[in-house]
């Protein structure tokens, strides 16, 4: 960590450091069990609470994940015993708070728990002293992060720097995959949608045949009867958006209060931003109007016998 | 016999609608067979790839699924010993999976190593080449993009590397080893650089050297019915080891991937949904343009029982045509899905979302078929409830 400072300090890059390498942190994976079971098993055992014991006074404090101290009913103060393994479980520690973590879409299939620590103590329970995964460095506004890290690079310490833009567009390929499949899942719907609607439409304007087949007798021009047609069609098409546009707000905030619960997260699984609800509504109306333009158009061009059912 | 073909030149007649109707059918068709193939599609091939060599139990680190994190079992030889001695169990094999490096004319390039038991291995396929042997403490296997990245083919000497020191570039162990074939990892992502050596070597080049460690044992029970108490007994006599069976495995797999299995119910009902208003609309619409030769058919002394036939035989045409077209059209767009969302970073190469069965194929076409006939109930009584002066009288001004 000094090499790196004072490298930094050192080179070319106008950048004032900020060495993020202050808090290690224990993964539980709660596995198939449930965590209660697995963290007591695994890496926690919980000794006793004993909130301001003087004997522990000194034992160092980690943070712990809202869900872990839930599973493990841990309320700061409690003591926890720490390991690697459920054989060395030697450590001891106290829970010095209990932190809610951010949502992460990453993390929410997963079972796993965590807790936060400081660095020396997470090194001395995994007995690697000085030893990181990773360095988290502040670059100053407006220096490039990409000549940041061709610097870092070329000093050859023997690791690996990665721009933050490009771990995040990395560690986001499991979303993007999702979202082709969103996509591709949305192209057939819409396809439906559409072959549904033009069906509808058509059926709908050909209930009027008589009703068109009597206005053409009595003189009224197709033009008018056109309009008419394309006018129901298109108050059809603004009646089934507006209900369509409040199933998807019903839809989706039933879709987040159930995934919301079913994961224990914050996180927002259906958003509806005003361009879905343009695009949806723009989309539908459309499609309507084309639907009731193409069968209106037909059933003018019909002769009216014909309407009528007489030849 | 006469209500069916009536029905059907009914259907001839308005030919437009038809075709519509069963380009509408035939979507949503497609779309419930997609969801169908994917609501189970993934437990069947979860369980396919894990069953591919017949081991039925995994052991792996407490709290852990194999090869989920870097966990690993302390005592692996007494474990597999233990193991070995028990009548119910065929074979057993402890595999370690760790980090490593191999080294190029330049540089050093990244590996996957596995350590095997060549007599009880099931990870690999063999594609080239000849397999390990017990005891081969000299040669390795390769996967074809490890082989690749090493410029290595079948006979050639290839540098593993391991306990790799990042601030020095110094190795604290490193073999020359003789590449003995290209194998096909099961489990391994596409492009997944991975190597192969007997299980001692592994050990070696991983960072814990005297340990005698392993990150999952594999175990084959002689009966498949002696599984579930297999694992049980196992689970009590290791109480710091997980014990899974492959039906546990893919039951948590499942959780993982609950919401793909909940998005292909809720498109798949909305599918069925779909289908059944574009039949039930279009029939009754049908029926209701019809009603004055219904009412005609009637007093000439068709019976009932024709006319709710032909209503009736119309939906099932329409279904039947539609599904037929909805399935073709499902196939193909599901390999289209599968190739998405098998692009999944870190998924094996093998597993796929949707998976063809013809108990799916045929479930799906049931589902179909009576929802769609279903659909034609309403307009059928519609059209056998017509009353006959009536609607006479308001055909004829």
């Amino acid at each position: 960590m000094t090499l790196l400072r004072e490298h930094l300090g050192f080179d070319s890059v106008p950048a004032s450091v900020n060495l993020c390498a202050l808090c290690g942190s224990v993964v539980i994976f709660s596995g198939m069990m449930p965590a209660r079971t697995v963290a007591r098993a695994l890496l926690i055992g919980l000794t006793f609470a004993a909130p301001g014991t003087p004997a522990y006074a000194q034992l160092p404090a980690v943070a712990v994940e809202r869900r872990l101290a839930e599973d493990l009913a841990l309320r700061v103060g409690d003591t926890v015993r720490l390991g690697t393994a459920p054989d060395s479980m030697r450590a001891l520690a106290t829970v010095g708070a209990v932190y809610e973590p951010r949502p992460d879409p990453a993390q929410i299939t997963k079972s796993e728990r965590h807790m936060r620590m400081h660095l020396p103590d997470l090194a001395a329970i995994l007995g690697a002293p000085d030893r990181v995964d990773r360095f988290g460095v502040g670059l100053v506004p407006g220096t490039p992060a990409d000549s940041a890290v061709a610097a870092l690079e070329r000093t050859a310490f023997g690791y690996q720097a990665h721009a933050s833009s490009a771990i995040a567009s990395e560690s986001s390929q499991t979303f993007i995959v999702v979202s082709r499949f969103h996509r591709a899942i949305a192209v057939i719907t819409i396809v439906a949608s559409a072959v549904f609607l033009l069906c509808i439409m058509l059926l709908k304007v050909e209930e009027r045949r008589m009703d068109a087949a009597v206005m053409r007798f009595v003189g009224v021009r197709r033009r008018t009867i056109f309009g008419a047609l394309l006018l129901e069609a298109a108050l059809i098409a603004v009646a089934g958006s507006m209900l369509g546009t409040g199933l998807a707000f019903a839809a989706g905030a039933a879709t987040n209060a159930y995934y919301r619960r079913f994961f224990d997260t914050a996180l927002v699984f259906s958003l509806i931003t005003p361009g879905i609800v343009f695009f949806s509504v723009a989309l539908s109306l459309g499609l309507g109007l084309a639907a009731g333009a193409a069968a209106a158009w037909r059933l003018v061009h019909t002769r009216p016998m014909v309407l009528w059912g007489r030849r | 016999m006469k209500g069916i073909a009536w029905g059907l030149k009914s259907l001839r007649r308005h030919r437009l609608r038809t075709a519509l109707s069963l380009a509408g059918i035939a979507v949503a068709a497609a779309m419930l067979l997609d969801m169908v193939m994917l609501s189970g599609g993934i437990d069947k091939s979860f369980t396919d790839l894990l069953l591919g060599r017949g081991y039925q139990i995994r052991l792996t680190p407490k709290g852990t699924l194999p090869f989920d994190t870097e966990a690993t079992m302390a005592g692996a030889s007494g474990i597999v010993a233990a193991l070995r001695r028990d009548p119910a169990i065929e074979a057993v094999g402890a595999v370690l999976g760790t980090s490593l490096y191999g080294r190029t004319a330049d540089s050093l390039v990244t590996l996957f190593g596995y350590g095997i038991e060549p007599d009880a291995q099931s990870l690999y396929q063999l594609a080239s080449g000849r397999d390990l042997t017990p005891g081969d403490s000299s040669g390795v296997v390769l996967s074809e993009p490890a082989a690749r990245f090493l410029g290595a083919a079948v006979g050639d000497t290839v540098t593993l590397v391991g306990r790799l020191d990042p601030q020095t570039v110094t190795a604290g162990v490193g073999r020359r080893l003789v590449v003995r074939g290209v194998v096909r990892w099961l489990y391994d992502y596409r492009g997944q650089p991975s190597v192969g050596t007997v299980l001692p070597l592994m050990q070696r080049l991983a960072r814990q050297p005297s340990a005698d460690r392993a990150s999952v044992i594999l175990v084959k029970v002689r009966e498949d019915a002696a599984v579930p108490g297999l694992a049980a007994r196992l689970r009590a006599r290791f109480p710091q080891i997980e014990v899974n069976s492959v039906a546990e495995l893919v039951a948590h797999f499942r959780e993982r991937l609950v919401y793909f299995r909940q998005l292909a119910y809720i498109l798949g009902s909305m599918s069925l949904i779909v289908a059944v208003l574009l039949i039930g609309t279009l029939l009754t619409i049908t029926v209701n343009e019809r009603l004055g030769e219904i009412a005609t058919l009637r007093a000439i002394g068709v019976s009932r029982a024709t006319i709710v036939r032909q209503t009736l035989a119309e939906g099932t045409a329409l279904t039947v045509v539609g599904s037929a077209l909805g399935i073709m059209l499902g196939l193909f767009t599901a390999r289209y899905l599968d190739a998405i969302l098998t692009s999944f970073p870190g998924l094996p190469a093998a597993f796929s979302f949707f998976v063809p069965r013809a108990d799916t194929l045929g479930f799906a076409a049931l589902v179909l078929l009576v929802t769609g006939s279903l659909a034609g109930l309403y307009p059928a009584w519609l059209a056998s409830r017509a009353p006959i002066a009536a609607t006479l009288r308001a055909e004829a001004t």
